[in-house]
């Protein structure tokens, strides 16, 4: 495996599907994607929150933040959902993932959004267009087709578009630096590309609302009240005077207004191959014993800390057999995996066809290709704390399934705050369906 | 595919009952479904004694619309298990409710 230390680039394609979650479980649950729909916030413990709304039910008010009773007075027939942060952790790693496959220069910043470096691809692909074009391509391959827009594409090319791919809620911009490549993506149709020329940032981003830049929500404020509406109205002010008013980070702001910051894209290091090797006292030819070591081998190469954050893809076992003789089966996961069951399962069926042709010496477990992202130890939260939430939402929703096919009718509830400052006690809280 | 509003259901509604006072206007005695006082007996009507009554808060809500008003006893039933139940000013009827 190749072991880059320093995966920068400067060009970027800022790749965006918004509202990545709940494109995900409408793609998993289409029955309900005529609905007004909307999901839950995750980690939301005391008071839920409504985190991603579809269109429909925001056409009716709702919007992401309102309490779940705001929200369902606003839209008494609203679906709501309960979030799965690891299915839409595994899904968007299946597209930085794909994305992989264009450039080693990948970086992930939220669900949904992901940078790729493109330096050097012009050997590859040519122009600005045809990277552009390889990265919808991959991602129509990986599937993510799945996230139609559907009605809400417009059959019209944009100005700037590079190409357009029906029925893909990607969003693609491509520039020098991250925040070009960004606001080029939010300017983009679902399905379709907008390039930034090199040369053409300050032209490109005058026109921009403010809106695009980082701003918090009381600079915001000023800077409206100050009559700018874009960038280019910030940028035609002088920089000190800017500064003068905002500080440091109105200098960033003018800077990143004017094209002159560059942010490159930084991509993660691939771990290199974790190995993990046992040596027999007395040579092994036992099959049981073998199996039983594959799996005390596999769960020593999964606690290495390189691990972390990674998935295993491709796994290796060789043996030195007695007189000098060896053996080696390899397996590719179809789903890179993080749980020892599922890594050594495919090696025990190896081991079961073709056992090793004499007694083991030696036996070496090596996972040598990995996925980002893990389902027990997620892409965006890989603390131990996260992970555990994650693992028991996973329980509780296994239980809440199987509870559902043996009574046949939901039987696990979700208390949600209605008006818990009510003097009436039968106000305060509600009941609500928990379906995983 | 049901909606979101029945898939809403209350928590805490409050149960019919029917209470006796004393020559104060106290209450003296409650007839319940038994459940109710935490008695697993079936799902029967059940008759106890107040012992004692602890506490005694009055609600008034919602008077720009359909008023509210409730009496709220806090009681000690005979065998030492602690009730909450009000009085309905408006329609006269008893409730058990928890706090």
């Amino acid at each position: 495996m190749t072991v880059t230390p320093h995966l920068a680039s400067d060009s970027a394609a800022c790749c965006w599907i918004p509202l990545f979650a709940l494109r995900s479980e409408l793609a998993r649950r289409p029955e309900i994607a005529s609905l007004p729909v909307a999901l839950v916030a995750p980690d939301t413990a005391r008071t839920p929150r409504v985190w991603q709304v579809a269109p429909l039910a925001r056409r009716a008010g709702v919007k992401p933040g309102m309490t779940v009773s705001q929200a369902i007075g606003l839209c008494p027939a609203l679906k709501l959902c309960e979030p799965d942060p690891v299915h839409y952790d595994e899904q968007f790693a299946r597209l930085v993932a794909a994305l992989v496959t264009v450039s080693p220069v990948v970086e992930p910043v939220e669900l949904g959004r992901a940078y790729v470096g493109t330096d050097g691809l012009e050997g590859l692909y040519g122009e600005p267009e045809k990277i552009v074009e390889a990265i919808q391509m991959r991602n129509v391959e990986c599937g993510m087709r799945i996230f139609s827009e559907g009605s809400f594409a417009s059959p019209d090319s944009h100005l700037h578009s590079a190409l357009r791919i029906p029925h893909s809620a990607l969003r693609v911009g491509w520039g020098i630096g991250k925040f070009v490549s960004w606001v080029a993506a939010t300017r983009a149709k679902p399905g379709e590309a907008v390039i930034v020329p090199v040369g053409g940032e300050a032209k490109f981003l005058a026109s921009q609302p403010l809106a695009v830049l980082p701003l918090d929500p009381d600079t915001h404020r000023r800077l409206l009240q100050l009559g700018i509406k874009t960038l280019g109205a910030l940028v035609a002010l002088p920089e000190e005077a800017v500064v003068s008013q905002f500080g440091s980070a109105g200098r960033r702001l003018w800077r990143l207004a004017a094209g002159l910051v560059t942010e490159p894209v930084v991509g993660r290091v691939v771990p290199e191959p974790i190995v993990a090797a046992l040596t027999f006292f007395t040579p092994v030819g036992e099959r049981d014993l073998l199996a039983h070591a594959l799996d005390k081998l596999v769960d020593r190469a999964l606690g290495d800390p390189r691990r972390s954050g990674w998935r295993v893809q491709v796994v290796r076992v060789h043996a030195e057999l007695e007189h000098g003789a060896s053996w080696l089966v390899a397996a590719t996961l179809k789903d890179p995996s993080a749980t020892r069951e599922h890594i050594a399962a495919p090696l025990k069926t190896q081991l079961e066809r073709s056992p090793p042709a004499g007694a083991v010496e030696r036996l070496v477990v090596e996972f040598t290709a990995f996925a980002p992202g893990t389902a027990e130890l997620q892409l965006f939260a890989r603390d131990a704390g996260a992970a555990a939430r994650a693992g028991r939402r996973r329980a509780l929703q296994s239980a809440a399934r199987e509870i559902a096919l043996r009574i046949r009718r939901p039987m696990l509830y979700h208390v949600i705050e209605v008006q818990p400052w009510s003097r009436l006690p039968e106000r305060r809280y509600a009941l609500i369906d928990y379906e995983p | 595919m049901r909606n979101g509003t029945d898939r809403l259901r209350a928590v805490n509604v409050p149960q019919p009952a029917v209470v006796e006072l004393d020559a104060s206007g106290s209450p003296a005695k409650i007839e319940m479904r038994s459940a109710e006082c935490g008695v697993r007996n079936g799902d029967v009507q059940e008759s106890m004694t107040i012992e004692a009554v602890r506490e005694t808060w009055r609600i008034d809500d919602e008077w720009w619309r359909e008023p509210i008003t409730r009496t709220y006893y806090e009681v000690l039933l005979h065998g030492g298990a602690r009730l909450v139940l009000f009085m309905d000013l408006v329609t006269r009827e008893w409730f058990v409710q928890k706090p």
